[in-house]
């Protein structure tokens, strides 16, 4: 009980999800690589969010910049993590998301989860997905070649 | 005493800065109005409130040490 106690208290400390700029595709190769070890794992599902450069009035969208309420985010990304643990059974989970400036074509958010099987794999990334687009306090401005912006609206 | 409130997204467009500073009321409500009188735009703005780092369900009490923060539609991702 006591060494249960002692697991539960240092998963709750908030982990740091956030990246500074885009997230590279080396960096998730490198995070697939390290799985290789978990021999328990038969399957991983990996989301990849990329920049869309969406025409608007003719101008297309050259980058986003992401803002957050990083202290809230990351206690809320806390809480999506216990919930999609104790729904699904997973092996591991990470989540990493883009702030600042990541140009139309770069990868702006990496979500990856791992199972024994492929069903809880793809059913926890998608609902992990779902909740990250509409709980986390994360802010995205679509910054035009001009140098003029709308904020963008999440579908 | 005054309250300290921090301003995300496209709520910034209206206020001009991410922080501002209003004479300190004790309820959510009270702040709300006060806002809405030195900024007339919030008031057809659509946002929530988070008081403590939660988002608040309607009126809360205010201490002169809340966090709180405007928060406009996420679009994250």
């Amino acid at each position: 009980m006591e060494n249960l106690q002692a697991v539960d208290m240092k998963e709750r400390k908030p982990k740091q999800i956030f990246v500074q700029g885009a997230i590279s595709p080396a960096f998730i190769a490198d995070s697939i690589q390290k799985h290789s070890t978990r021999h328990d794992i038969g399957g991983h599902s990996i989301f990849l969010g990329q920049v869309r450069a969406d025409t608007i009035e003719e101008k297309p969208v050259a980058a986003i910049e992401y803002t957050t309420y990083e202290e809230m985010a990351l206690e809320k990304m806390l809480e999506i993590r216990e919930a999609i643990f104790s729904k699904y059974d997973l092996t591991c989970m990470h989540v990493y998301h883009s702030l600042g400036k990541v140009a139309a074509g770069e990868i702006c958010l990496f979500v990856f989860t791992s199972s024994k099987h492929r069903r809880m794999a793809i059913d926890a990334c998608t609902e992990l997905v779902e909740k990250i687009k509409f709980e986390l306090p994360v802010w995205g401005k679509e910054l035009f070649e001009d140098e003029s912006y709308q904020w963008k609206e999440n579908k | 005493m005054e309250l300290q409130i921090t301003i995300f997204g496209q709520l910034t467009d209206i206020t001009g800065t991410n922080l501002i500073r209003v004479p300190a009321v004790s309820t959510t409500d009270e702040l709300l109005a006060a806002l809405k009188q030195q900024y007339p735009a919030l008031g057809t703005a659509k946002f929530v409130v988070a008081v403590d780092k939660k988002i608040i369900q309607g009126n809360t009490e205010l201490a002169a040490n809340s966090s709180i923060a405007l928060l406009p539609p996420f679009s994250g991702g």
